[in-house]
């Protein structure tokens, strides 16, 4: 289980998070729902481990181990991974060899995924990662690579920005495909479609979890009253 | 394939280390044309249909190389330059001329062995004429000494006529470099394209100078220079990228990107760009710094620690 206990994280003397519990256990889906500016990528680069974002107070445990202080290439060894919003752009390094990053995968491995993710292999195996693929086609690498990951807790910071519509069925089949593989899912994002296919949500308002539970009742809720509220980071205030 | 008498040890030599380098075998082939160079002696030659290559030894050392290639002359197969030095100390000093006709397609692959010398200033000077409508590229790539005791000047100055288009690849990642001095000049006719590219990776005390000029001179002519440079350890680095837009719908992009690593590296970079035609438009991209913080994280979330995320980076940015 992953679990995070009340969780405080400032940035240039502004407390973004506000102290937030979350518990994921394995084999589930999750998601993290609210309007954005209210903390939700944030609470995903936290349990990451990014760099600049290190709690001011709270712990984050991993299966009763307390990981708060690994850095990230620890807390990937132990099964957490991270679907980047905008994954960044790698000049001279091919689709194929980014999936790979030096470890013995099988080419077929390599050709399901992209499957997965609706490219066709032949087309975009040597293709580079770089400016030329558009942001859906680079989105689309990589949640590849997230499958050839094979994580234990996968974070998803918005899987559906800068895809096409049309692409939407795909993210939410390989929501199910991770969850079939035995994986946590953790997807961060404010589109129904998406959060209606998680098990449990968290509604995240000013930084702190507002509400929690069935994701039908959360969504149903958020799309009555948070998504024509304007809240962002001022709850507390009010 | 000509082999001076004499000198079949030394092209063995060369040949060998060569293919050891590459996985190349190309260099025996008779249907490749061939010119290589030891020291200050052509040992090699082999020359194909529609292309002729003089060479000429002078007695202060100089080697002059005149290649020509006749108009409407495609060479299917990569045109092979290797210019080694296998002595432990010297000067090897080149001086190639190329004129290459209408309607030509070629590539030049170039290699320099220069791996196993204490001392040597290897000086190379070529000026190339690309005749109109024809396609060249040039891949130049460098083996040098791990001492450091290498010190290589390359000085390249072209004339691109009329819908032509030159490709340059400027590759020396492998070895040390030494001391480095590249300087590509090339002047674009009317509708001509160029694209030049250099990598570089410094290590050690390294020090690497390189300049691009692109002199967009004919209407609608179009270059691009880029050039990547991995600075570490005591590394110096500067590069200078010009271009300048000297008539109408001329267009040039100039880009640079030093990666540095570690805090005694001492990089810099200059662009300049000159309009001297209100229709030009020329652009530029420059960046100095260390690996960028988001590819790092990217790749240290899927494992990688940081170390071997750079080396990830570096790789392909220098492939």
């Amino acid at each position: 289980m992953l679990e995070l206990k009340d969780i405080k994280y400032s940035k240039n003397g502004s407390e973004i998070i506000k102290g937030v519990s979350m518990k994921f256990e394995q084999g589930k889906v999750y998601c993290i729902v609210g309007n954005n500016g209210v903390g939700k990528s944030t609470i995903g680069y936290l349990i990451m481990g990014l760099s600049d974002y290190k709690p001011s107070e709270g712990r984050i445990y991993l299966d009763g181990e307390d990981i708060t202080d690994l850095g990230i290439t620890e807390r990937a060894r132990r099964g957490i991974s991270l679907l980047w919003q905008e994954p960044a752009r790698f000049e001279g390094i091919t689709v194929e060899s980014y999936l790979k990053l030096n470890r013995d995968i099988k080419k077929e491995e390599i050709e399901r995924a992209l499957e997965l993710v609706n490219l066709e292999p032949g087309k975009y195996m040597r293709r580079y990662v770089d400016k030329k693929l558009s942001g859906g086609e680079r989105k689309k690498v990589e949640l590849a690579s997230c499958i050839l990951l094979k994580p234990r807790y996968l974070i998803m910071d918005e899987p559906d920005s800068g895809i096409d519509i049309m692409s939407l069925d795909m993210i939410v089949r390989v929501i199910n495909y991770f969850k079939e593989q035995g994986s946590s899912v953790i997807v961060i994002t404010h589109r129904k479609e998406i959060a209606l296919n998680c098990g449990y949500s968290y509604l995240i308002c000013a930084g702190k979890v507002f509400l929690e539970g069935d994701s039908k009742k959360i969504v149903s809720y958020y799309e009555r009253t948070c998504d024509s509220c304007g809240h962002v980071n001022y709850l507390e205030e009010e | 394939m000509d082999i001076v008498k004499g000198y079949e040890k030394e092209f063995e030599q060369l040949v060998e280390i060569y293919e050891k380098k590459t996985n190349d075998r190309s260099l025996r082939s008779p249907g490749v044309a061939t010119i290589i160079v030891s020291g200050n002696k052509v040992v090699g030659l082999n020359s194909v249909k529609g292309m002729h290559i003089k060479s000429k030894e002078r007695a202060d050392g100089l080697v002059m190389i005149d290649v020509e290639i006749e108009d409407n002359t495609i060479i299917p197969v990569p045109v092979h330059l290797c210019t080694g030095f296998l002595r432990k100390r010297g000067e090897q000093v080149l001086k190639f001329n190329y004129i290459i006709g209408d309607n030509v397609k070629v590539k030049f692959k170039s290699h320099c062995i220069l791996t196993k010398v204490e001392k040597l200033h290897h000086y190379m000077e070529s000026d190339m004429y690309i005749g109109k409508n024809s396609f060249v590229v040039y891949e130049d790539e460098h083996f040098h000494d791990e001492g450091g005791g290498v010190f290589v000047e390359t000085i390249t100055r072209m004339k691109i006529d009329e819908g032509s288009f030159f490709s340059s690849k400027f590759y020396e990642t492998k070895t040390r470099v030494g001391r480095i001095n590249v300087v590509m000049d090339i002047e674009l006719l009317k509708n001509a394209k160029a694209n030049l590219e250099s990598k570089i990776y410094g290590r050690e005390d390294d020090i690497i100078d390189i300049k691009e000029i692109l002199r967009l001179n004919g209407e609608n002519s179009s270059g691009i220079a880029k050039s990547t440079v991995f600075a570490t350890d005591r590394t110096k680095a500067h590069v200078v990228n010009e271009a300048f837009g000297n008539a109408p719908y001329a267009r040039g992009h100039i880009e640079c990107n030093e990666i540095v690593k570690g805090n005694e590296v001492l990089v810099s970079t200059l662009p300049l760009l000159k309009v001297m035609d209100d229709k030009a438009e020329l652009t530029h991209e420059a960046s100095v710094g260390r690996i960028n913080q988001t590819q790092l994280e990217t790749l240290m979330a899927k494992g990688l620690t940081e170390d071997e995320a750079a080396e990830f980076i570096v790789n392909g940015l220098l492939s």
